[in-house]
């Protein structure tokens, strides 16, 4: 710590500090207008300039290191002379657009000239009057309001690991633009508007749509993945305007992704549902809340008397609130008397869990939002984490920043593979051969801790099971070469500290429970701790749907159960989940669907899966309700009612409240606080029961559901894009400018074989059935592997796929043909 | 070995081959064996000579005759008269001004002898292509002797101790600056070597690096040229091929155990480029714009690792000190400020070149002694020392000392060793005013000071120029101008303003006679000047009306001519020419009252004439 003075007030600060910072820190203000907390100084702007005893130059505060009895004054006549200064030159060219600028009442530059700057200007000059810059979507530039402080470079290529965007031609002419003025191309995550200090770089959504006095803000969660974001919402006459993060709050600490900053607006899509529908005559027809809740408690009584509880099964939703689900599971084990409940989990982070219990005897492991910052050794594995978990991502590219390796292991290039210390171009699925080869490695060369590993039940069914895995057969099953395997087992084990980080989508069909089995091998090889395996819950509430246990506890039918075998239920109950578009194998699915005699759905809009049912309750959305999520770091945390509810919708746990009631079950709940007192309840007592205090090693085999063939040569994987979530992002008029579209990824040497051209519509077939969709024709996949996204209806791409059976890899082999 | 009886040195620098150094060599060549002399008579390329204005120079050894702009038609008179009758061709030979006398022996000749060579001591001497006559004269001793007998503290203790100070401007103490950058801890360290111009043989660029890298530990050094002339490109690829053919650059140098990689670094013409950061961004392929500092590269460089920048000339002056010492170094030049420095004469002087003096020498000195004085007609006015962003000093302080501690003291700086001489055609405000357009054109554009106020300053020395201007906009450029320098990030901004601040300080009445007389005297701002003739000094001799591009010079035969102003472009020629004094420079004011008292005159003819009829 070192102690040193600015304008007359001791303060105390870390070595390597800087004057500003030490200053803020203290509540002094330095005006600034190119800095930013998560970035190196630039020292563009010379407004921080401060005057230092003993020195006779002005120093830049913001990039001037403390010393030990440093004097600073920061309001000395020379310094305030030479702000006028500067912000005198900065005003002569910056246009008078105040009446007509979205920034005005939060300019940077309108405060620091109130406060610091002349009144008259000594010098003219001409306005710019230059084009602005429209041609992208979400993100519009207008140069002449731009003050090149340069915040929105930096945090595109430090911060986010991107670099979209640059300072172009140079002196007086500078502007920002992507390379060649290109129309802008890039992630669309809009922290370049954030961090923007005047209104030259704006959100399209936001153009002109309010005065700042007019709007107020609250904080929220956001409601797409994982992370726990908290975005702050800008509200006027009950319609959310635009979304922001905002420094200091939340675990994102101010940043956000494209979904958090632009995906808000599908809550107002036209598709919302306004009135419950039940099917008369083949066609679902409006009806009245007391018709519909009679229908279903009348349905699903009769059919559970008929045919008994068991034939009766519900899908929860891991976007509902905690509240929702508890409401649900407790409708469907106290009212209808099933265990069988599940969700889209099972696909996804339901194998991670297992892998959990089975390794290390936890029922939960949440990730730690600091992991990777605390990691000198970051081991990706078959994971775009910084498309299904942006913000936390960028912890990821910052531990790099800091020295940390990071060592990225996928069959694509993802953005965390750009940013990486070391890219190992697997082969698709085979993520789990290299987790088992690198333990092969480590043990045959002793790196492995002994001690630790002795202590671990199964010792040796791994080692046993590792000869499946020498270098040379995991050589030929990753594709890469022994050498790189022992190196970069070598490196893991010689690390300081270690992390892995898998992701667990159900849209993922690259991974089985034998990867996260293989990486929890690992760990316990290295004797580390549970919390080395990262594994993120995906969506804004999978991990607390998961404790609140939406899943059979007892012998309950899970998804695959009661999708994908003869053991369809008679009657089904699905709150907010759409199998027929995100679930594997849709034919399945939809042939299972149409044998339910009574299906009951409840949505936000009329999904595909709802077009089946034969009843459809309509419920609330986030931000229309209270409500609280679990994020994938275990945080509880609530969302508020911050709009009127659209006509006609109802909560989802009000909707089961009543249905409960209808069907003469009693389960104590009148208002949200019964709920929520029930719910605090229930998690004392059920977590942390099942608790298998053991260690143990996993065997592991690599096994791939399908192999290609000539006849069907590529493999298929699937994947998000950072810009969509689910099936539910969709709906974003914002998001859908962005990424508008089904498509499929195939590397240039397959297109020219195949006679496929870019931005054409390909035939896509696999064993299981053909789709159309547009081939993006890049380098940025390899020969022999295509990639597509599952989010569009339309798209159906999952009728191509596998359902992921617990061991195997569903990796799809399909045949591509010029449509 | 071949004994030759003459050796013909031509100037290989850049100056003289663009004016045909390599064309005289094959002429003279073939010239040779055509009267098979070629046993006899050897003729090379040799570095720079510094005589540049007065090229192509060819020095005949063992003569010592130097000939002054030589041309492709005086190569055969040169081998018949002097080569086989041994007469030194008289029209050749430098002319001392005033003087009809030549003088042939280039140690008679004062611009030469009054230098003190050390970093060019090899000047006109050696082929800049040969790495054999660079070992010759003594070449990579130093390095031999640095690697092989000496540790790296040892080396920073000669250095440091010699006092040598960095020569590219900032003058910062280069053994202090080595000695920072070798006590940081790093996995690797970089070297590098920052210049346009390169002055000196690329060997004596490649010892003196070599030296510098071991000192620090730098296991990688770079040549960072920063301009498009190809022939600097490819002379520096010739000597580092030669270098590593000759082990003198690669692995385990000499046997000594130490690694050192050496590269050229080519970058596009960026004025910007030449401070530091703004370099070492460039090596990073990022855009050229400096960064703020702290951190300093010896500490945080390229790639975030210790890297010693130093120019061509500081590593120029190395390997003598390794050779000779600390002392040997101190031997010449002041306490604070020892050693030599290189600078570039130019401007109204009659010799102008590149020339190296002992530092704490007098501008005065600089100026008479070796610049051989103001050339016949012009008097002096200001000299512009530290080249396009120095200062302009006065003739009041011409005995300044020319060191690093006293330029600053006159808001100017040693910089790129560019010392020009103005006269009275030259215009104080128009010089400043050429400053800042330079400055705003090479501005790189990150910070509002440099990038905005140059323009601002531009356009107010524009509206002084065209005569638009008030007294308040003097004080306005004054007050701006140090803001300006005060803020500043980096070098560009900060010493683009000298020119402004120096002349407002010194020859304010310029501005001033500018902005309310509308008048300048030098004739350079076409805007506020009257060329007229002196009906009493003029003999009517028709010179000036020769050289008048739009003829507007009119008069009978020896009687007094006359300028019709509506046609004159005041581009100054006839004023040039006129040798009797005759052709005057007015305020612009008087065009208007010479075209109404020509008119006025030519109506009362018309009207006498009317009246005599």
């Amino acid at each position: 710590m070192i102690e040193l003075t600015i304008n007359d007030k001791t303060i105390q600060t870390t070595e390597d500090s800087t004057i500003l910072k030490a200053a803020l820190g203290a509540d002094i203000y330095i005006p600034n207008l190119c800095y930013d907390r998560r970035l190196r100084p630039f020292g563009a702007c010379r407004l921080c300039v401060v005057e230092v005893e003993g020195e006779n130059k002005l120093l830049a505060a913001c990039s001037t290191p403390v010393k030990q009895g440093m004097v600073v004054h920061t309001e000395t006549p020379k310094v305030i002379k030479a702000r006028k200064t500067v912000l005198e030159l900065l005003l002569i060219h910056h246009p008078l657009d105040c009446p007509i600028c979205d920034k005005a009442g939060e300019c940077e530059l309108q405060d620091l000239v109130f406060k610091y700057g002349a009144s008259t200007n000594r010098f003219k000059g001409e306005r710019r009057h230059e084009p602005e810059r429209l041609d992208a979507p979400i993100v519009e530039y207008n140069p002449n309001r731009c003050v090149l402080c340069g915040r929105c470079i930096r945090i595109c290529l430090e911060h986010q690991g991107v670099g979209a965007i640059s300072f172009i031609d140079k002196g007086i002419k500078t502007r920002i633009s992507p390379a060649f003025y290109e129309p802008l191309d890039c992630e669309f995550c809009g922290q370049c508007i954030d961090t923007c200090p005047v209104g030259a770089l704006g959100s399209k959504p936001y153009r002109h749509a309010s005065r700042t006095w007019y709007m107020e803000d609250h904080p929220i969660i956001c409601p797409f993945c994982g992370c726990g974001c908290t975005t702050n919402l800008s509200i006027r006459e009950g319609r959310i305007v635009r979304a922001r993060g905002k420094e200091g709050v939340g675990i994102n600490n101010g940043d956000l992704c494209s979904k958090g900053r632009f995906g808000f607006d599908y809550i107002v899509s036209e598709n919302r549902l306004k009135t419950p529908l039940i099917r008369k005559d083949g066609q679902l027809r409006p009806v009245s809340w007391s018709e519909a809740i009679q229908t279903v408690a009348k349905r699903l009584t009769e059919i559970g008397d008929k045919y008994g509880a068991f034939s009766i099964g519900a899908i929860g939703s891991q976007r509902c609130t905690l509240e929702d689900n508890f409401m649900f599971q407790r409708l469907m084990r106290e009212v209808v008397r099933t265990d069988n409940i599940d969700s889209a989990a099972r696909f996804g982070y339901a194998k991670a869990q297992t892998a959990f219990e089975w390794a290390f005897g936890l029922e939960s492991l949440p990730i730690r939002w600091d992991a990777p910052l605390k990691a000198d050794y970051i081991l990706v594995v078959e994971s775009d984490i910084t498309s299904t978990m942006p913000v936390w991502g960028l912890n990821f590219i910052l531990a790099k920043y800091y020295g940390s390796q990071l060592v990225v292991a996928d069959s694509r290039e993802t953005k965390l593979a750009r940013n990486s210390t070391n890219y190992l171009k697997i082969r698709p699925s085979s993520g789990l051969a290299l987790l088992g080869g690198m333990a092969h490695v480590i043990y045959h060369e002793g790196l492995y801790n002994k001690e630790a590993a002795s202590e671990v039940h199964n010792f040796d069914a791994l080692i046993a099971s590792l000869n499946e895995f020498t270098p040379a057969k995991t050589s030929l099953l990753t594709g890469l070469t022994e050498e790189q395997i022992r190196e970069a087992a070598r490196s893991y084990a010689s690390a300081k500290s270690r992390l892995i980080a898998i992701t667990s989508g159900y849209a993922e069909n690259t991974k089985s429970l034998y990867t996260f089995l293989a990486a929890a091998n690992l760990v316990l090889l290295m004797g580390d701790r549970p919390e080395t395996l990262q594994v993120p819950a995906e969506f804004c509430n999978t991990l607390g749907m998961w404790d609140i246990t939406i899943r059979p506890l007892v012998n309950g039918k899970d998804c695959y159960d009661m999708l994908y075998t003869q053991d369809t239920p008679r009657a089904m109950y699905i709150m907010g989940e759409n199998p027929l578009v995100t679930f594997p194998d849709i034919s399945t699915v939809e042939r299972a669907l149409k044998k339910v005699e009574f299906l009951v759905v409840q949505d936000i809009y009329l999904t595909d899966t709802a077009k089946l049912a034969h009843v459809v309750l309509p419920a609330s959305s986030w931000a229309e309700k209270e409500g609280t999520f679990k994020s994938a770091t275990g945080d509880l945390q609530r969302i508020n009612k911050l709009l009127p509810a659209p006509e006609g919708t109802r909560p989802d746990w009000e909707i089961i409240r009543d249905i409960a009631e209808a069907m003469g079950g009693n389960l104590k709940v009148r208002d949200l606080s019964d709920v929520r007192l029930q719910m605090e309840e229930y998690f004392r007592d059920v977590l942390g029961k099942h608790i298998r205090t053991r260690l143990a090693f996993n065997p592991i085999r690599y096994e791939l559901m399908d192999h290609t063939d000539s006849e069907y040569p590529l493999y298929l994987v699937t994947e998000t894009v950072l810009q969509h979530s689910g099936s539910l992002s969709v709906l974003s008029k914002n998001l859908d400018s962005v990424v508008p579209e089904p498509y499929i990824q195939i590397n240039l040497a397959d297109a020219e074989r195949l006679g496929v051209k870019h931005d054409y519509f390909v035939k896509v077939s696999s064993r299981k059935g053909s789709v159309f969709l547009k081939a993006i024709v890049t380098d940025e996949v390899e020969e022999g592997t295509v990639f597509a996204h599952t989010h569009f209806s339309y798209g159906k791409v999952n009728i191509l796929t596998y359902p992921s059976v617990v061991s195997m890899l569903p990796l799809v082999p399909v045949k591509i043909e010029p449509a | 070995m071949e004994n030759y009886r003459a050796n013909i040195m031509l100037c290989g620098g850049t100056g003289c081959t663009a004016g045909g150094s390599l064309k005289i060599r094959e002429a003279m060549q073939q010239g040779i064996r055509d009267k098979g002399l070629e046993g006899e008579i050897n003729i090379q390329l040799t570095t720079c000579s510094g005589f540049c204005p007065q090229g192509p120079i060819m020095i005949v050894y063992p003569d010592n005759v130097l000939y002054q702009k030589v041309s492709l038609k005086d190569v055969p008179l040169i081998i018949e008269e002097h080569l086989i009758k041994g007469r030194p061709v008289e029209r050749l030979l430098y002319k001392e001004p005033a003087k009809k006398q030549g003088i042939p022996g280039i140690k008679d000749i004062p611009f030469f002898n009054r230098q003190v060579l050390r970093a060019l001591r090899n000047k006109g001497l050696i082929d800049p292509d040969s790495i054999d006559e660079y070992i010759a004269r003594d070449g990579y001793q130093a390095a031999a002797k640095a690697l092989l007998e000496m540790t790296p503290e040892e080396i920073i203790k000669v250095v440091k101790d010699s006092g040598l100070r960095g020569r590219g401007g900032a003058g910062m103490l280069t053994g202090l600056k080595w000695e920072r950058a070798a006590s940081v801890k790093a996995p690797e360290k970089f070297i590098i070597c920052n210049r346009s111009i390169i002055e000196v043989e690329p060997h004596l660029i490649i010892e003196g690096m070599i030296i510098g890298a071991r000192a620090i530990g730098a296991s990688q050094g770079y040549i960072y040229v920063r301009t498009g002339a190809p022939i600097i490109i490819e002379r520096l690829n010739r000597a580092l091929q030669q270098a590593r053919e000759y082990g003198l650059i690669g692995e385990n140098i000499l046997d000594s155990g130490f690694d050192f990689e050496l590269e050229l670094f080519a970058s596009s013409d960026e004025f910007v480029c030449g401070e530091e950061t703004a370099l070492l961004m460039s090596i990073q392929s990022m855009r050229g714009m400096p960064m703020p500092r702290p951190p300093f590269p010896v500490e945080k460089g390229l790639w975030d690792m210790p890297t010693v920048i130093n120019t061509v000339e500081t590593f120029a002056n190395i390997p003598q000190i390794i050779l000779n010492g600390a002392e040997w170094f101190r031997s010449v030049g002041t306490e604070k400020s020892p050693g030599t420095k290189i600078f570039n004469l130019s401007g109204a002087l009659n010799n102008t070149g590149l020339i190296e003096v002992p530092m704490g020498i007098t501008l005065r000195s600089i100026i008479n002694d070796i610049g051989g004085g103001l050339i016949k007609g012009r008097t002096f006015k200001a000299v512009q020392v530290g080249g396009s962003t120095g200062g302009y000093i006065p003739e009041q302080y011409l005995d300044m000392p020319v060191t690093y501690e006293d330029v600053t003291q006159m808001d100017a700086i040693i910089g790129s060793g560019g010392i020009a001489v103005l006269s009275d055609l030259n215009c104080m405000v128009s010089s400043a005013r050429f400053t800042i357009e330079f400055a705003v054109d090479e501005s790189c554009g990150k910070c509002p000071p440099c990038r905005i106020g140059t323009s601002v300053i531009l356009d107010l020395l524009n509206k002084v120029v065209n005569g638009t201007a008030t007294e308040e906009d003097i004080y306005l450029m004054e007050d701006l101008a140090l803001d300006i320098k005060n803020t500043s990030l980096c070098g560009l901004g900060q010493t683009a303003m000298n020119p402004v601040l120096s002349t407002i300080r010194f020859f304010k009445d310029e501005y001033l006679e500018h902005i309310n007389e509308k008048w300048c005297k030098a004739g350079v701002c076409k805007e506020l000047c009257t060329f007229y003739i002196d009906k009493e000094k003029c003999i009517g001799c028709g010179a000036c009306a020769r050289v008048c591009p739009k003829k507007a010079i009119s008069g009978e035969k020896k009687k007094p001519h006359h300028i019709d102003q509506s046609l004159c472009i005041q581009c100054r020629s006839c004023y040039e020419t006129c040798k009797f004094n005759a052709l005057k420079i007015g305020p612009r004011s008087m065009r208007e009252e010479l075209t109404d008292n020509e008119a006025a005159a030519y109506i009362k003819g018309a009207i006498k004439e009317v009246v005599q009829q």
